[in-house]
C-alpha cells in the first residue's frame, strides 16, 4: 500500500506559508503552520507568520500576543518591531505603535518601510514636521513605491504646502504610472484645493491610460459636477458605478442622472457617505452657498405662540441635525430640552462639540420615529427633506410624534418646469441630477393635509446660492391639531 | 559460500545476499544445494529469468524436494511460462495435499493471470487445508468482492479481522465488502479500523471519506478530522481526505486550502496534488490547476483520467493545441475512450478544424450511444461547421436535450397573478467578466426593481467587477456548484423562483441540464451557449430578436420566440476601453481587415473567401487575433491556408491573447473587421462597433450566424449585412475601396453605438420588463385555463406541458 509521506523541509515550507498569507489563503496557511511549528524551534519568521495569520484572521489581540512574545525572545528584530508598529496601529495603540516603529528604525537604518511606517504614524501624531523627514528619506531611498510617496505628499499638505504635495504625487504618478491610488490621491488634492479643472484633467488622463477605478470616476464627476458640467458628470458616475456597483454613494448619484430606476428616498448609507465625507468641511461649505434655512427658521421660531408669549417650546426633536447648525441658529431662543438625529456618526461629534443638544442620536430619521414613541412640541427638519421624494409616511409619522398643537418645520426644494431629473409621471417630485430630489408645491401641500396637518405656513424661498443662482424651495411650518 | 548468502536473504538482507553470489566462483554450479541457494536468491531479487536456469539445473541433478519445485514453478510462473508453472503447481499439490503453500501460491499466480475462476477454486483449497489463512481469506474475498458476493466475501474477512486484527489490508477489505452489502456505517468504521492501524496510507483513508458519503455521517468524519489534523498537523493523509471531504461537501475554497498544505507537506505523492488540480480546475483557477497536474502527470505519467482533466484545463486555458497533442497522445496510448475523445472533438474544433471535430463527436456517440457528453459535443461542434443547417442543428440538440434525466414535472405554488412583482432566477457559471456578463448585466440593472427582483444562482462565482454588479443588483446570491441537477431544480422551487432565465446553456459550468427537472413555471433561455435552440422541451421560452429570428426561421427553434422590439442583448462598454483612434488605412494607405474571433469559427470556406477578398484588393492586410495563435504550429497552419489561395504569409497577421484593454485597443489597428459565417461574432462585433471599426456580416440561418446581423442593425448599419457568400465578399471590397467613407464613419461610430438601442441600458430594462410580463401572463392564462380543465377532466397538471407543444 502507497504510503505519503512528509518530504518537506522548513525553508520550503515558511516560504509556501508566506505565499499563502499573501494570497489570502488563511486555511491552507493555518494548516502548514502547524506542521511547521512541530517541525522547527520558535523563529522570528515563524512567529511573523503566526501574527500575519492571526492578524488576517481578524484575532488582532492574538496576533499582538505572538509577536510580544516573539519581541520578548528576539529584541533585536526589526522585522518584528515593524509589524508589530502596524498591528498597534490597527488595535488604535497609537503611542505602543510610534514607539515600536522608532525602534525598528533604530534597529534598522537601512529600511525605508521603517521609516515611512514611522513617517504615517508621526502625522497621526500631529507631527508634521518629523513625519515629513521620515517620509522624505522613505522616498529618497525607495522612490517608486506609490505608498511611501502618497505618505509623503500627506505629510507635506499637513505641512501646508500642497503644491509640494501635488508635485510628489505627479512625481509618483511619472514613476508609476499604473497605480491608481496615486491618480486618485492627486485628482483628491486638487478637488479639496476647489481646482476643479486640474481635478478633471487629471481623472482624464487616468481614463486615457484605462487605470481610473470607481474611486477616479467618481472623483471625475464630482468635478465635473461642480464645474456645472452635469451631463458629463452623469456619464462618469455611470462608469464609477459599473466598477464600484456595491458603493450606494455612486448608486445614488447614478440613478439621480437618470440612469438606473427611480427610487422614492436617498439610501441611508449614501447620506453616511455623503455626511460622514464632508463633515469637516460642511459648515464652511455651507456658509460658502449662502444657505438660509437656519436662519429662516430662527425667524419662524421667534413667532411660535409659546416663544412670543415668554414660555420655553420643548421638547424639541432636530431631524437630521448634522453639525448642529440650526441648534446654533437658536441658541438665543428658549427651545429646550432639544434632541438631535443624524446618520453620520462623524456630523454628530461635531454637534456634540457645540454642546446644544441634550441628546444626539444616530439613526436613520424614519426609524427614530417609528421606534422613538415619544411625543414632541416641536419637530425640525431643515434641509433633510430633500433626500426623500414621496413625503406621505414621513409626514404620517411625524404627526403622530408631535403633541397637540405641536410645530412640523421644514425646507424643501422646488419642482420647476424643465429642471434636470427623473420626473415620475405623476410630476408629484424629481430626484434631481446632484442626488436631492425637489417636490411640487401642490403635492407638498394635499401630503401635509392627508398626514392631518393644518399649514401654518408654506412660502417660496431661496433656500441657497449655487454659484450665483438662486435655488428656489419652500419654508413649511405645519400644526398638528389640539385634539 | 551460497549458504551464507541463503542466510543473509533469510536475514531480510537481499542487495547483501546478491552481491554475495556474484562475488562467487562458477564452479560452485555444479553444486545442487548451492544451485537452489543462487536461484531463490535470484528470485528474492526479482531476476526469475536469472534464477529459472539454476533452478532447473538443481531439479536436473536430483534436487526434487518440494520447497525447491515450488521456487522452480515461481519463478517459471514470474519469467512467463504460466502453463509449466501450473503444471508444476499441481504436482506438488498430488504430492503433498496437506501443504497449503503450493495452492495459495497457485491462487495468487492465477488471480495475476485473470483465470479468477480457478484462483477462487485454489483458495478454497487453501482454506480447506487451513481456514485460518489469512492471504486466502483476504484473496478470496477480493475475488468473491469482485464479482459482486459482497455477503460471502465479508463473512470471511470477518473470520481475517479475527485472526488478524492487526492487518489494515483485512479491515480495508471488509470495509469494501460491507460497502458492497450497503451496510455504510459498518463500512465507514472497518475502514476507520485500517487507518488507525495504518496511518499513513492514503488509500484507506480516502476510502473512509466515499463510506461516511454513503452512511451520511460526512460532518461527522469532518469534525474529527478537523480535531486530528489539528492533533497530528503532519498526517498528509489526514489533510488529503479533510480536502477530498470539503470539497464533496461542496467548501471548495477550504477543500483547496487543505489540499495545498497537503501538497505543500508531501509534494512527491501524485494522489493530493491531482486532487488539489481537481479542485482548482472547479473554482476557475486554471493556472494553478494546470501547474498541479502538470506536477502530478510528472509523478505519475499513465494516468488516463489524470491526463484526460489536465487536457480538459489545457482546453479552457484556450491551449487548444497543447490540448489536442495531449489527447491524441493519450487516445493513442490507452484507446478510444468518450471523454477523451469529446474533449479532443472540442480541441479540435477550436484549432478551425471543424470538419475533424465532429467527425470525433460522432465516434464517441458510436462508442456511447446512450451517453449525453457526446451529444452535447456534437451540438457544440456542429454550430461552427461550415454548411450546418438549423434543421440539422435542432435534431442534434434535441438528440442531446431528450437524453437528459427528468423527474416527475413537479406542481408549482406560485401564485397565477398576471400583475404580481416577479421573482427572476439567473443560471448561469458565467455572472462575471464573460459575454454573458458584457452582454447582460447592463439588462438587469436596468429592470424595474419594484416589479422584478433577481436571485443569481451562481456557478464559478467570480469576485471582478461585473460580478459584482451582478451581486449589487440581486436580492439573493445562491452559489450552487455543490448541488446535484435535481437538488438544484428542488432550490429553485423552494426559493419561489417565477421566471427563471437559462445562461450557461451547455457551456462550462452550464446548468441547463438542471431545467429538464423544472426548476419555475418559465423557463427562459437567454445568453451564455446561445448558439441556437436550446431543444429542450422544458424550456418554454426564447429571448430574441427580429433579426436573430425572423418568423420565417422560428421553425427551428424548439422554444417559443420571445422577441425584444430592438436587440436580443444591451452592451455594457468597459469604462477603460481606449478612444477610437483615426481610421489606420488613411496613414498606411491600405485596408486593414481583421477579425479578433475564437478560430473555431474560422472554417476553410471562411479563408478561402477572405483570400478571395484579399485577392481583388492587392494592398490590403489581414489581423487575425486568437488566443490559438499562441501557438507556432497553428499559426504556420493557418499562414498555409492561406498561402494555398495565393495571399502570401507577409499580408496576414496572426496575433496571440493579451489582455482585453491591449485587446480592444488593436482594433485601432484595423479599419474593417470581416465576420467569420456561419458562427458569427456577438460580443467581438460589438466590441468592434465601440472602437468605431464596422463588421461585414453575412446573415445565416442558425441563431449563431446572426448575432452581428443583430448589433450592426440595431446600430444602424444594416447595409454592413450581406444575404450570401458572394455578396458578402463584394460588399468587403466595396466597403474597402471608400476610405473616405470608413473615415467618416468611424470617427462619428462611438457616440452612435452608444445612442443607439444596443447601449440604451433603460430601454432595454423596460423592454425586458415587458417581455418577461408577456411569457409570466402566458402562464398565468395557461394555468388557469388548465385549473378550468382539471376541474372537467380531472387529467391535466397546470402548465406542466406547455415546452412540449410545438414539438
Amino acid at each position: 500500500m502507497e504510503q505519503l509521506r512528509v518530504t518537506a523541509d522548513v525553508g520550503t515550507l515558511t516560504a509556501r506559508i508566506s505565499a499563502l498569507l499573501a494570497a489570502n489563503r488563511l486555511g491552507a496557511a493555518r494548516q502548514l503552520l502547524s506542521a511547521v511549528r512541530r517541525l522547527a524551534p520558535p523563529s522570528p519568521v515563524v512567529a511573523q507568520l503566526a501574527a500575519r495569520l492571526a492578524a488576517g484572521e481578524g484575532y488582532l489581540q492574538q496576533a499582538l500576543d505572538e509577536l510580544d512574545d516573539a519581541v520578548a525572545q528576539f529584541p533585536d528584530h526589526a522585522g518584528l518591531r515593524l509589524y508589530r508598529a502596524d498591528l498597534r496601529q490597527r488595535t488604535d495603540d497609537k503611542l505602543g505603535a510610534l514607539a515600536d516603529a522608532a525602534e525598528a528604525v533604530i534597529l534598522d537604518r537601512s529600511d525605508p518601510a521603517a521609516k515611512a511606517l514611522l513617517g504615517v504614524m508621526l502625522l497621526e501624531h500631529h507631527r508634521p514636521e518629523d513625519a515629513l523627514v521620515c517620509l522624505a528619506e522613505a522616498v529618497a531611498a525607495a522612490p517608486t513605491n506609490p505608498f511611501y510617496c502618497q505618505g509623503l505628499a500627506a505629510a507635506q499638505e499637513a505641512n501646508g504646502s500642497s503644491d509640494a504635495a501635488l508635485a510628489t504625487l505627479n512625481a509618483g504618478i511619472a514613476l508609476v504610472p499604473s497605480w491608481v491610488d496615486l491618480r486618485n490621491a492627486a485628482i483628491l488634492l486638487c478637488v479639496s484645493r476647489r481646482d476643479f479643472v486640474t481635478a478633471c484633467a487629471l481623472a482624464e488622463e487616468a481614463r486615457v491610460a484605462g487605470i481610473a477605478d470607481a474611486c477616479s470616476f467618481g472623483l471625475m464627476g464630482h468635478a465635473l459636477s461642480s464645474l456645472g458640467r452635469h451631463a458629463e458628470a452623469a456619464n462618469a458616475y455611470a462608469e464609477a458605478l459599473k466598477l464600484g456597483p456595491e458603493d450606494p454613494y455612486v448608486r445614488h448619484l447614478v440613478t439621480a442622472a437618470g440612469i438606473l430606476p427611480g427610487a422614492p428616498r436617498a439610501p441611508a448609507e449614501y447620506l453616511r457617505a455623503v455626511f460622514d465625507g464632508y463633515a469637516e468641511r460642511f459648515e464652511s461649505h455651507l456658509i460658502s452657498l449662502g444657505y438660509r434655512i437656519p436662519g429662516l427658521i430662527r425667524t419662524v421660531l421667534a413667532r411660535h405662540p409659546v416663544i412670543a408669549g415668554g414660555g420655553c417650546l420643548g421638547p424639541a426633536l432636530d431631524l437630521g441635525c448634522g453639525t448642529g447648525f440650526v441648534a446654533v441658529a437658536l441658541s438665543d431662543l428658549p427651545v429646550a430640552p432639544l434632541v438631535g438625529v443624524d446618520l453620520s456618526p462623524r456630523m454628530l461629534e461635531a454637534a456634540a462639540e457645540k454642546q446644544r443638544y441634550a441628546e444626539l442620536h444616530e439613526a436613520d430619521l424614519m426609524n427614530f420615529l417609528t421606534e422613538d414613541e415619544r411625543r414632541w412640541q416641536l419637530i425640525l427638519a431643515a434641509d433633510v427633506l430633500i433626500y426623500f421624494g414621496a413625503l406621505t409616511e414621513l409626514l404620517t409619522i411625524a404627526h403622530a410624534r408631535l403633541e397637540p398643537a405641536g410645530w412640523l418645520v421644514f425646507s424643501l426644494e422646488e419642482l420647476l418646469p424643465g429642471a434636470p431629473g427623473s420626473v415620475p409621471d405623476n410630476g408629484d417630485w424629481a430626484l434631481q441630477c446632484q442626488g436631492r430630489y425637489a417636490h411640487n408645491m401642490g403635492y407638498v401641500a394635499a401630503s401635509a393635509r392627508n398626514a392631518g396637518f393644518a399649514i401654518r405656513k408654506l412660502e417660496r424661498q431661496t433656500v441657497r446660492f449655487e454659484g450665483e443662482a438662486p435655488v428656489a424651495g419652500f419654508l413649511v411650518v405645519l400644526e398638528r391639531g389640539a385634539g | 559460500m551460497t549458504v551464507t548468502a541463503l542466510e543473509r536473504l533469510y536475514a531480510g538482507d537481499h542487495a547483501g545476499a546478491l552481491s554475495l553470489l556474484d562475488t562467487m566462483s562458477p564452479l560452485d554450479a555444479l553444486d545442487a544445494e548451492a544451485l537452489v541457494a543462487r536461484g531463490v536468491v535470484q528470485l528474492a531479487n526479482h531476476r526469475p529469468a536469472m534464477a529459472l536456469p539454476s533452478l532447473r539445473a538443481a531439479v536436473a541433478l536430483g534436487e526434487t524436494t518440494p520447497a525447491t519445485l515450488l521456487n522452480l514453478a515461481l519463478a517459471e510462473l514470474q519469467a512467463g511460462d504460466a502453463d509449466r508453472a501450473f503444471r508444476l503447481m499441481e504436482e506438488l499439490q498430488r504430492r503433498l495435499p496437506e501443504w497449503y503453500e503450493p495452492p495459495l501460491r497457485l491462487a495468487e499466480a492465477f488471480r495475476t493471470a485473470g483465470r479468477m475462476q480457478e484462483a477462487e477454486q485454489a483458495y478454497g483449497r487453501v482454506l480447506e487445508i487451513n481456514p485460518r489463512c489469512e492471504p486466502a481469506l483476504l484473496g478470496l474475498a477480493g475475488l468473491l468482492i469482485m464479482r459482486g458476493d459482497c455477503a460471502t466475501a465479508r463473512d470471511l474477512l470477518l473470520r481475517c479481522c479475527g485472526i488478524a486484527p492487526q492487518r489494515a489490508d483485512a479491515w480495508d477489505t471488509l470495509g469494501l465488502a460491507l460497502r458492497g452489502t450497503a451496510e455504510a456505517s459498518l463500512a465507514e468504521s472497518a475502514f476507520a479500523k485500517a487507518q488507525e492501524l495504518a496511518p499513513q496510507v492514503l488509500a484507506f483513508a480516502l476510502h473512509r471519506v466515499a463510506a461516511a458519503r454513503a452512511a451520511g455521517t460526512e460532518e461527522t468524519l469532518l469534525a474529527w478530522l478537523d480535531v486530528a489534523t489539528h492533533k497530528d498537523p503532519l498526517n498528509a493523509v489526514l489533510i488529503t481526505s479533510r480536502g477530498l471531504l470539503l470539497e464533496q461537501l461542496g467548501r471548495r475554497e477550504e477543500a483547496a486550502d487543505a489540499l495545498e498544505a497537503a501538497v505543500a507537506l508531501a509534494p512527491e505523492a501524485p494522489l493530493p496534488i491531482y486532487v488539489l488540480g481537481e479542485v482548482l480546475a472547479r473554482s476557475n483557477r486554471l493556472d494553478d490547476a494546470e501547474a498541479a497536474l502538470r506536477r502530478a502527470n510528472e509523478l505519475d505519467p499513465d494516468n488516463l483520467e489524470l491526463r484526460n482533466t489536465r487536457a480538459t484545463v489545457l482546453f479552457r486555458m484556450h491551449r487548444h493545441a497543447e490540448a489536442r497533442s495531449e489527447l491524441l497522445a493519450l487516445l493513442d496510448r490507452h484507446g478510444e475512450h468518450v471523454n477523451a475523445l469529446c474533449n479532443l472533438a472540442n480541441a479540435t474544433t477550436c484549432l478551425g478544424l471543424q470538419d475533424e471535430g465532429a467527425a470525433a463527436a460522432r465516434r464517441a456517440i458510436e462508442l456511447a450511444p446512450d451517453a449525453l457528453l457526446p451529444r452535447r459535443t456534437l451540438c457544440s461542434t456542429l454550430t461552427y461547421r461550415d454548411g450546418v443547417t438549423g434543421a440539422e442543428l435542432l435534431a442534434a440538440l434535441r438528440d442531446c436535450s431528450d437524453r437528459l434525466p427528468r423527474e416527475h414535472p413537479p406542481r408549482f405554488a406560485n401564485t397565477p397573478d398576471p400583475d404580481r412583482p416577479l421573482v427572476v432566477g439567473l443560471l448561469s457559471g458565467s455572472l462575471r467578466v464573460h459575454p454573458v456578463g458584457w452582454l447582460t448585466v447592463a439588462a438587469f440593472e436596468t429592470l424595474d426593481p419594484a416589479s422584478y427582483s433577481i436571485v443569481c444562482l451562481a456557478q464559478n462565482a467570480a469576485n471582478d467587477w461585473i460580478a459584482r454588479r451582478f451581486r449589487a443588483l440581486a436580492r439573493d446570491w445562491h452559489d450552487v456548484d455543490a448541488l446535484s441537477d435535481p437538488a438544484l431544480a428542488a432550490k429553485a422551487r423552494a426559493l419561489g423562483i417565477d421566471i427563471l432565465i437559462d445562461l450557461g446553456g451547455y457551456g462550462d459550468a452550464g446548468r441547463m441540464t438542471a431545467c429538464a427537472h423544472r426548476m419555475a413555471p418559465v423557463q427562459v433561455k437567454w445568453v451564455g451557449m446561445q448558439n441556437h435552440s436550446s431543444g429542450l422541451a422544458e424550456m418554454d421560452w426564447i429571448i430574441t430578436d427580429r433579426w436573430e429570428t425572423p418568423p420565417e426561421l422560428e421553425h427551428l427553434y424548439s422554444e417559443r420566440v420571445l422577441r425584444l422590439p430592438d436587440g436580443y442583448v444591451c452592451y455594457s462598454a468597459p469604462p477603460y476601453a481606449p478612444d477610437v483612434a483615426p481610421l489606420p488605412a488613411v496613414a498606411n494607405g491600405h485596408v486593414t481587415f481583421g477579425c479578433f474571433n475564437n478560430l473555431a469559427k474560422v472554417t476553410p470556406r471562411v479563408i478561402a473567401t477572405w483570400s478571395g477578398i484579399m485577392g481583388r484588393l492587392p494592398g490590403s492586410r489581414l489581423v487575425m487575433k486568437a488566443h490559438q495563435f499562441a501557438d507556432g504550429s497553428t499559426r504556420e497552419r493557418i499562414l498555409g491556408c492561406f498561402a494555398a489561395h495565393g495571399i502570401a504569409a507577409s499580408r496576414i497577421e496572426l496575433r496571440g491573447p493579451s489582455r482585453h484593454r491591449t485587446f480592444i485597443g488593436q482594433y485601432n489597428d484595423i479599419d474593417i473587421v470581416l465576420d467569420p459565417f456561419p458562427y458569427s461574432g456577438g460580443l467581438t462585433t460589438c466590441e468592434a462597433l465601440w472602437m468605431g471599426v464596422p463588421t461585414v456580416a453575412l446573415a445565416g440561418e442558425i441563431f449563431a450566424s446572426r448575432h452581428s446581423v443583430s448589433h450592426l442593425s440595431n446600430a444602424g448599419l444594416d447595409d454592413w449585412v450581406a444575404p450570401d457568400v458572394a455578396s458578402y465578399a463584394d460588399l468587403a471590397v466595396t466597403k474597402a475601396s471608400d476610405i473616405a467613407a470608413l473615415a467618416t464613419l468611424r470617427s462619428g461610430l462611438r457616440a452612435r453605438v452608444k445612442a443607439s438601442p444596443l447601449c440604451d441600458a433603460p430601454r432595454f430594462g423596460r423592454n425586458l420588463g415587458k417581455a418577461l410580463r408577456a411569457a409570466w401572463r402566458d402562464w398565468c392564462s395557461r394555468t388557469t385555463q388548465d385549473a378550468g380543465l382539471e376541474m372537467a377532466d380531472g387529467s391535466l397538471v397546470p402548465g406542466q406541458n406547455h415546452g412540449r407543444q410545438r414539438r
